[in-house]
């Protein structure tokens, strides 16, 4: 890997991480969802500085040239990610369904206070 | 049994606030000892106004979440205050009031979930040729998935008991396509389901979901949605 291309490469690397962290420690970003970006960040410069690394992988996959390995697995990583933020958004969705629905349920009981509080269970 | 269950009746209403009051006043004359419940799904025009006017009890969605969202918020409002029958009732006028007793009768004498079919009734419900293909594909679909054979799974007009109404109060309510699809669950959760001839009418204001592109997409998520209530361990419905 040429030494210019080295440097490109782990100066955007470098930015992502300084990035990042100023995310979590302006509290724009949650803690939990952090550490898969920090380990996309750390991933890059380890391949960056190892390129013997990525071609192992290459070989033990079975590809032709590190180019596709690389596509190949930021095409993965990004479906995968994808996936999960659709199964967060089908959480946040029920998570807002059921407030609205409380919403509803506690301006009825507001409406009528003459009702007898049952005491229902909270759960 | 000393005292009967007292009825309450769901109505969900997106923008019905011009039918809210005929629907209500018919509903009364026919049937003074129930409670009316009318659900709110965020509409725009008037419906909350015209829902407490009527002296009904309003449960105000903040947001627009579907029929679905609708109807488990009255649920919900009935396990709370109680127990209760639930009569899910729809706001534009195409349900009858006279419907509803054969409904709760048959509650009343052991169903958990009694389901007001137009094509059992004697005056028979026609609808276009796609809704009533769309029917008869469901109603297939639904009894080979389940081993139960109804007329009318997409029917609004359900009455509903205790059991039934805590298994469509919990997460696994289809809560987007909750026609056919939770009658599915209900079958699964092992709850009894009959039907009764019902006769409806032409609405007066329909806004309807089936129709035009949305009706492909709106099918196969149904059908999607069906296979999904279908799927899962029994034991998970139970307890």
């Amino acid at each position: 890997m040429p030494i210019r291309q080295k440097v490109f490469f782990l100066t955007i690397a470098l930015l992502l991480l300084v990035a990042i962290i100023e995310l979590i420690r302006r509290r724009r970003l949650r803690v939990e969802y952090s550490w898969l970006w920090i380990a996309s960040g750390v991933t890059i410069i380890v391949l960056i500085l190892r390129y013997e690394l990525l071609i192992q992988i290459t070989v033990a996959v079975g590809a032709v040239v590190p180019t596709s390995t690389i596509f190949f697995f930021c095409i993965l990583y990004l479906a995968l990610l994808s996936l999960n933020y659709s199964v967060r958004l089908t959480e946040l969705t029920r998570q807002v369904k059921e407030l609205a629905q409380e919403i509803a349920l506690l301006r009825a009981e507001e409406a009528r206070p003459q009702r007898p509080d049952r005491g229902g269970s909270h759960s | 049994m000393s005292t009967p269950l007292p009825v309450l009746i769901v109505i969900p209403a997106w923008n019905e606030a011009a039918n809210l009051a005929a629907v209500v006043t018919e509903l009364r004359a026919s049937r003074p000892h129930d409670g009316i419940a009318i659900v709110d799904d965020g509409s725009l025009d008037a419906t909350s106004e015209e829902a407490r006017r009527l002296g009904c009890v309003l449960l105000r969605l903040p947001l627009h979440l579907g029929y679905g969202v609708a109807v488990q918020t009255g649920i919900k409002y009935a396990l709370r205050a109680g127990d209760r029958i639930v009569v899910t009732f729809d706001g534009d006028g195409q349900h009858d009031p006279a419907e509803v007793e054969a409904l709760v009768a048959a509650v009343r004498e052991g169903a958990d979930v009694a389901v007001g079919s137009r094509f059992l009734s004697a005056a028979s419900y026609r609808g276009g040729p796609s809704r009533r293909t769309g029917r008869w594909v469901f109603s297939q679909l639904a009894g080979a998935l389940t081993g139960i054979r109804l007329t009318d799974p997409t029917s609004g007009l359900k009455a509903l008991g205790p059991r039934a109404q805590s298994l469509f109060a919990s997460t696994r309510f289809p809560d987007r396509f909750p026609d056919a699809d939770a009658l599915v669950l209900a079958r699964r959760a092992r709850l009894v389901i009959v039907e009764r001839p019902a006769c409806m009418r032409r609405s007066q204001n329909r806004h309807s979901m089936h129709g035009g592109y949305r009706a492909v997409a709106y099918t196969f998520n149904m059908l999607l949605s069906l296979l999904v209530a279908a799927s899962g361990r029994e034991s998970d419905l139970r307890g």
